[in-house]
C-alpha cells in the first residue's frame, strides 16, 4: 500500500468533512486541555503539600551527653529511612538561636546554659505519619534521649490532605479522561459515519478492511496534533503569561518536573494517542458492520 | 463446477427473519455468458447478488464464484473475491467530491497498484465506455447514463471476470438504458460473464439473452416475448 495514498486521504479526510473533522479537534482539545490543567495544577498542589511536609521537624533532645554517645545517637538516627537531613544543635548553637530569638532579655538567661543539646530532623516528604510516629515512641525510650519534640497534629493534618487532594484529583482525572475518550470515539465514529459512502464504495471494489482503516487512523492521528498543539499551547500561554500577569499571588510554582516540555510533551503525547486509539476503536467497529448494500 | 463455470449455487437456501427468501436454489454462468436474473420486488434478486459478493452468506448449500468457495472464505479474503467481480448498482455508488478519472482511478488504488498502470488503465476504461473527454468533470456534471457508464468503468478496472449488475438501467431513460445495454452486451463479447438484475422485461425482450426468474424463492429458467 502507498504511504502517500494514506497521507494524501488522511489530509483529504479533514478537507471533506469539515464540521466533523471540527467536532473531533475540539473534543479532543477540550479533553486535552483539561487533563493538562488538572496535572499541572495537581503537581502544583503535590509540590506545594511535600514543601510543607518537608518543614515538619522532629526534635531529639538530649541528656548530658559525652562526644561518643552523641555521635552513637547520630549513627542510630542517620540509619531510618525517613530521615531526610539531620542536624546536630549543641548547646552553645541553642543558647545562640534562644538570644537571637529573644533578643536581649535573653541573654542573662542564655548564660546559664540550660538548654539542652538536641537533633533537628527533617522527614522525607513520602514518609508515612504512622511510620515516624512509631519511632519518635521509640526514640523517647533510648538511652542518652531526654524528650523528643513532634508535630503529630501538622503532620497528620498534611498527610490527610495531601490523600484527599490526590483522590479528589485522581477521581476526577479519572473521569475526565473517560468522559474525554467516550467523547472523541462518538465524534469520531460520527465522523466515520459521514463517509459511510466512501466506505462502501471501497468494499465494493475490493478494498480490505485494513486498507480502508489506515487513512481514518491517519487522520484520528492529525486530530490528535491539531488538537494536542492547541491545548498545549493554550496551556503554555495561561501558566506563562496570563497567571503571572493577572494573578501573580498563583505564580509561585513552576512546571511539573521542573521544565514546560514534559507537561506539554505529555499532552501532546495524549492526544495523539486519545485521536489515534479513538479513530481506530470507532473505524474497526464500524467498517465491519458496513455492507456493500444497503 | 466446471471448468468454464464462473458462479455456481447449489441447493442454495436463504432465510431473512423467518422468511424463506431463496429455496434451494440451483444455478450455474458459464464463462463469457449473460443472464438475467428477474423477479418481482422483493422476490429475492437482490439477496442473490449479495450471495454472490458476499455481503449475506447462505444459510444453506454452497455458493462458488470465480472460483471460491464464498461459504468457506475468511473476512479477510472477500476483498480478493470482489476484486474478481465488477459491481454495478442502480444507484451509482460515486464519490461526489472526486472527479471521473479519481472515481474510476479509486477502484485500482484500493488494491495497491502503481500510479503509471492506474492512469494506463484508467484511460483504457474511460475510452472503452466512451468518457475519455469526461474525466475531468465532476459526477455532478454528468447525465445519469453517463453516470453509470462510469460506474461501469470502475467495475471493469480490476480486469473482472464477472460483471454483476443489480437494475443498471432502472434510473435512466430508455435512449440511455439502450447505450448501458449495448456497453454489456459488448464487454460480454468480449468474454466476460455478465449477470443482470432486472425487472425491466422490455430491455429484456429488445437484448434477448438467457433469462432465470426468482419466483416463491425458487429459481426457474424463463423465455420473455
Amino acid at each position: 500500500m502507498s504511504f502517500r495514498y494514506i497521507i494524501k486521504e488522511g489530509f483529504a479526510g479533514l478537507s471533506r468533512a469539515r464540521l466533523a473533522a471540527f467536532t473531533s479537534i475540539f473534543s479532543l482539545f477540550i479533553a486535552v486541555f483539561l487533563i493538562g490543567l488538572m496535572v499541572r495544577v495537581g503537581m502544583n498542589a503535590y509540590d506545594l503539600a511535600q514543601v510543607l511536609q518537608q518543614q515538619v521537624e522532629v526534635e531529639v533532645f538530649l541528656e548530658e551527653l559525652d562526644g561518643e554517645s552523641t555521635e552513637v545517637i547520630r549513627e542510630r538516627l542517620n540509619q531510618f529511612d525517613f530521615v531526610e537531613s539531620l542536624t546536630y544543635i549543641s548547646k552553645d548553637s541553642a543558647a545562640a538561636i534562644f538570644r537571637e530569638e529573644f533578643g536581649l532579655g535573653g541573654e542573662s538567661m542564655a548564660s546559664l546554659q540550660f538548654l539542652p543539646a538536641s537533633f533537628r530532623l527533617t522527614i522525607h516528604p513520602d514518609t508515612a505519619i504512622e511510620e515516624v510516629d512509631s519511632v519518635v515512641r521509640d526514640l523517647e525510650e533510648w538511652e542518652g534521649v531526654d524528650e523528643v519534640k513532634f508535630n503529630l497534629a501538622l503532620m497528620q493534618m498534611l498527610q490527610s490532605r495531601i490523600e484527599m487532594t490526590a483522590l479528589a484529583g485522581g477521581t476526577l482525572a479519572l473521569l475526565v479522561i473517560l468522559a474525554a475518550i467516550v467523547l472523541v470515539y462518538n465524534t469520531i465514529r460520527l465522523t466515520i459515519y459521514s463517509k459511510r459512502e466512501l466506505i462502501r464504495a471501497m468494499k465494493l471494489v475490493g478494498a480490505t478492511n485494513a486498507f480502508i482503516r489506515r487513512p481514518f487512523l491517519f487522520e484520528g492521528f492529525l486530530q490528535g496534533v491539531i488538537a494536542g498543539l492547541f491545548a498545549s499551547g493554550l496551556i503554555y500561554a495561561l501558566f506563562t503569561w496570563l497567571v503571572p500577569t493577572y494573578l501573580p499571588q498563583l505564580d509561585v510554582l513552576g512546571w511539573p518536573f521542573g521544565e514546560w516540555y514534559y507537561l506539554l510533551g505529555g499532552m501532546m503525547g495524549a492526544s495523539i494517542l486519545m485521536g489515534w486509539w479513538g479513530s481506530r476503536w470507532a473505524a474497526r467497529k464500524f467498517i465491519r458492520r458496513t455492507k456493500v448494500y444497503i | 463446477m466446471a471448468d468454464n463455470t464462473v458462479i455456481s449455487l447449489e441447493n442454495t437456501t436463504v432465510i431473512y427473519d423467518d422468511l424463506l427468501v431463496l429455496d434451494r436454489i440451483n444455478f450455474s454462468l458459464r464463462a463469457g455468458e449473460f443472464c438475467y436474473l428477474i423477479g418481482r420486488t422483493g422476490a429475492g434478486k437482490s439477496s442473490f447478488l449479495k450471495l454472490l459478493y458476499r455481503d449475506i452468506l447462505p444459510d444453506e448449500g454452497s455458493v462458488t464464484v470465480a472460483g471460491y468457495d464464498v461459504t468457506e472464505l475468511r473476512d479477510k479474503e472477500v476483498p480478493y473475491l470482489r476484486r474478481r467481480l465488477g459491481i454495478v448498482f442502480q444507484d451509482f455508488q460515486l464519490l461526489p467530491d472526486r472527479n471521473i478519472y479519481e472515481n474510476v482511478a479509486f477502484a485500482l488504488e484500493v488494491t495497491g497498484e502503481k500510479k503509471r498502470r492506474i492512469k494506463q488503465r484508467v484511460l483504457e476504461v474511460l475510452a472503452m465506455v466512451g468518457l475519455s473527454h469526461k474525466k475531468k468533470s465532476m459526477p455532478s456534471d454528468l447525465s445519469g447514463g453517463e453516470l453509470q457508464r462510469v460506474v461501469i468503468a470502475r467495475s471493469l478496472a480490476n480486469e473482472p471476470r464477472i460483471l454483476l449488475a443489480d437494475e443498471p438501467t432502472g434510473n435512466l431513460d430508455p435512449e440511455a438504458s439502450s447505450t448501458i445495454m449495448e456497453l454489456l452486451k459488448e464487454i460480454n463479447n468480449h468474454g466476460m460473464a455478465v449477470l443482470m438484475v432486472t425487472h425491466d422485461y422490455d430491455t429484456v425482450r429488445k437484448f434477448p439473452e438467457r433469462t432465470v426468474q426468482i419466483r416463491d424463492g425458487r429459481l426457474e429458467e424463463v423465455k420473455i416475448v
